[in-house]
């Protein structure tokens, strides 16, 4: 059915990749309180002004009609169980706390899976430290004695949190497939870059590709770029950013590999970098310089692009 | 002022696999944007826009569609991309297509979950401050929907096991997804439990894969295609985002999307031959049936042994879930099975329904009607 073969001689393993996103989360007024408060053992909720309605933990709208006129109240610790289920997060439990409207899943602690039923009475367990998170509360526990409690007005409200710090990361395990298979590995045994020609056969795409994005029809041959060409656009960049791989300042180019029709982009070192913008330009020649250590398999093999003295392409 | 008639002409996937790990999306993406010309009279050169489907986290980079664009056949073309499901893709194109605007549109919808880690896709979608932290996610979610369902309904984890050996029985007899063993009613129930009552093989198995559709205005269906399929009725509706605060043991969005395409086909009641549905879980997949109403609340698990309709003949989304594609497949399944009933052992069929879904708990949903 897949016009091309999943299995391919060079069977290079998929490609680890981690991406790391940095936030400042802004949780608004009612979550905001809601975890300035925690910290003090205080459960913030909403009540809406128009319909009347509860919702614990606090939210900035009516999950039911949208409403975002409220008074932040004060919630007991007491609630009900309104489903469950376990993971390998643990038990977790839906939660109605006493006087609210709506549902909110935590931890059940202290209890098993079996123990569990549809409409048992709950309580808050509290960690041991504060914090200014839900985790405040550890979960909840079993109390089928606990008194049911009272919504009340929220008095003298903490300040709310205006940011949180948040962190996600993200695992990838990318397949090669057979086109960047072979580039790659030919980078990283013989030190060659590998394109395929183009449907027209007027010179080669890199990275090389089953289908040419243009005609959208097959393309040709392998065939092996040169590992000089010409810098098309470049830019020295002294601004530090996440995510960047080496120590501003330095040149990043998009460079024309000799007999290449697509624009690689690396960098370019072995420059007086206080002279970088006149150094390199569009048109300056410039040739691959390979790492001495251990190849990887990827563009890094190649530590960076040298430019070739007196040789200048017109442009 | 009436819109024009937009018909399915071609369609085509890859093979639904639990790991392509010899083929890159572009690979997926270039093999049906190449299959599904054949033999439908059609070029690329035909084609007004281009409409795809897939997730930046689930790729593990911003904007990927920039980057599938060539394997696309978009080049220089209008291309959208639609974050949800394909069949959404679909939605928007037959739109557009019936508002006058184009007479060809290609959908595509593409997967490769294996490349990362579901949990992850599905819990970056969770709200952060009050569901995440506590480790509620997709699957917390999945287990207490069918806890409910099944207390609500008297239905045990037998049935369920049974329901999902029998799709992937007919996964297998499908051809589309490879199959090394079906599991049996007692595979499914020892299978490693993952938000109980729901075990790892009741839960839908996120699988790599792409799909590819043509779609055209009612001329160029009728010169091209020897039986066009009609979407006749288009529905999508969401639910909550908070999943605790949605209708309990219901699918409301799922019943809003199925009323909303029903009204539009002029179907007074959900009689379709044939039934293509998604679900996250088994349970769900007869939550779903109920609330598309193909069966009371309660008795969708009786639509196994009816033969007046023909329900996830493809096996569905429980042995394959190409996320992000699984509706868009869907579709192309049900088409295929109006199309050509002969292949699938169907009795002159004229009517089906295609659904698809997104979101933790299946918090949207989106919902075809077909006639030929």
């Amino acid at each position: 059915m897949l016009s091309i073969p999943d299995t391919y001689p060079i069977d290079l393993k998929p490609f680890p990749s981690d991406l790391s996103m940095p936030y400042t989360l802004t949780p608004g007024r009612a979550a905001g309180t809601f975890l300035a408060e925690i910290g003090n053992k205080r459960i913030v909720g909403s009540k809406f002004k128009n319909s009347g309605t509860v919702a614990v933990p606090a939210q900035d709208f009516c999950p039911k009609s949208g409403d975002s006129e409220f008074d932040l109240v004060e919630a007991p610790s007491t609630g009900v169980l309104t489903a469950f289920t376990e993971t390998d997060a643990g038990l977790i439990g839906l939660i109605r706390i006493d006087g609210a409207d709506f549902d909110f899943p935590h931890q059940i602690v202290g209890a098993s899976y079996g123990d569990l039923k549809i409409g048992d009475r709950v309580e808050a367990v509290w960690g041991d430290g504060a914090g200014d998170s839900i985790l405040a509360i550890k979960g909840f526990a079993l109390a089928p004695k606990a008194p049911v409690g009272k919504i009340k007005l929220l008095e003298n409200p903490a300040k709310q949190l205006e940011v949180v710090p948040y962190r996600m990361d993200l695992h990838y395990e990318h397949a090669f497939g057979p086109y960047y298979g072979r580039l790659f590995d030919e980078i990283k045994t013989n030190r060659r870059i590998m394109g395929v020609r183009t449907s027209n056969g007027e010179g080669a795409l890199l990275p090389p590709r089953e289908l040419d994005d243009i005609t959208h029809k097959k393309t040709g041959t392998w065939v092996e770029v040169k590992q000089t060409g010409t810098v098309r656009a470049c830019s020295v960049i002294h601004l530090q950013f996440i995510g960047q791989k080496q120590p501003p300042p330095y040149v990043y180019a998009e460079i024309i590999l000799d007999g290449a029709l697509t624009r690689l982009i690396h960098n370019i070192s072995g420059i007086d970098m206080s002279r970088a913008k006149e150094l390199v330009k569009p048109g300056t020649r410039v040739r691959a310089v390979w790492r001495d250590s251990e190849p990887t398999g990827s563009l890094a093999d190649i530590s960076h692009f040298e430019v070739i003295d007196g040789e200048a392409e017109g442009r | 002022m009436s819109a024009n008639r937009v018909a399915v002409i071609s369609s085509t996937q890859t093979e639904l696999r639990g790991n392509w790990s010899g083929a890159q999306h572009i690979d997926l993406i270039a093999a049906v944007v190449t299959d599904v010309f054949k033999g439908a009279g059609l070029t690329l050169d035909d084609v007004d826009f281009v409409f795809d489907s897939g997730s930046d986290v689930l790729d593990g980079r911003s904007i990927s569609n920039c980057g599938f664009l060539g394997a696309m056949g978009a080049h220089h073309k209008e291309e959208s991309r639609i974050e949800e499901d394909g069949l959404w893709a679909a939605l928007y194109g037959v739109t557009k297509i019936a508002s006058g605007a184009a007479n060809v549109g290609l959908i595509i919808a593409y997967s490769k979950p294996s490349e990362s880690d579901t949990s992850l896709f599905y819990s970056s979608q969770v709200e952060p401050f009050y569901q995440r932290p506590v480790g509620f996610d997709h699957r917390a979610a999945s287990g207490i929907q069918a806890q409910r369902y099944m207390a609500d309904h008297g239905v045990g984890e037998k049935q369920l096991a049974g329901l999902v050996s029998r799709r992937w029985a007919a996964a297998a007899a499908g051809r589309k997804v490879p199959v090394e063993a079906v599991p049996s009613e007692s595979d499914v129930l020892s299978s490693q439990s993952v938000a109980r009552p729901l075990t790892k093989l009741m839960m839908s198995r996120p699988t790599d894969g792409a799909v590819a559709i043509l779609l055209g205005s009612e001329e160029i269906a009728r010169r091209t295609t020897r039986t066009p399929v009609w979407i006749t009725g288009m529905g999508m509706s969401g639910d909550r985002h908070s999943f605790a605060t949605r209708k309990a043991g219901a699918l409301e969005a799922c019943e809003a999307a199925a009323k909303s395409a029903f009204k539009r086909a002029g179907w007074s009641k959900p009689t379709a031959a044939i039934a293509e549905t998604s679900a996250s879980s088994a349970a769900t997949e007869l939550m779903v049936l109920e609330s598309i109403g193909l069966a009371k609340a309660g008795r969708a698990i009786g639509l196994l042994d009816d033969d007046k309709i023909a329900v996830n003949k493809s096996g569905g989304s429980l042995p394959a879930d190409p996320i992000m594609a699984t509706g868009l497949v869907r579709l192309a399944e049900a088409s295929r099975q109006l199309a050509y009933p002969a292949e699938y052992g169907l009795k002159s069929p004229t009517t089906a329904i295609a659904h698809g879904a997104g979101g933790v708990g299946m918090q949207t949903h989106c919902v075809f009607t077909l006639e030929v």
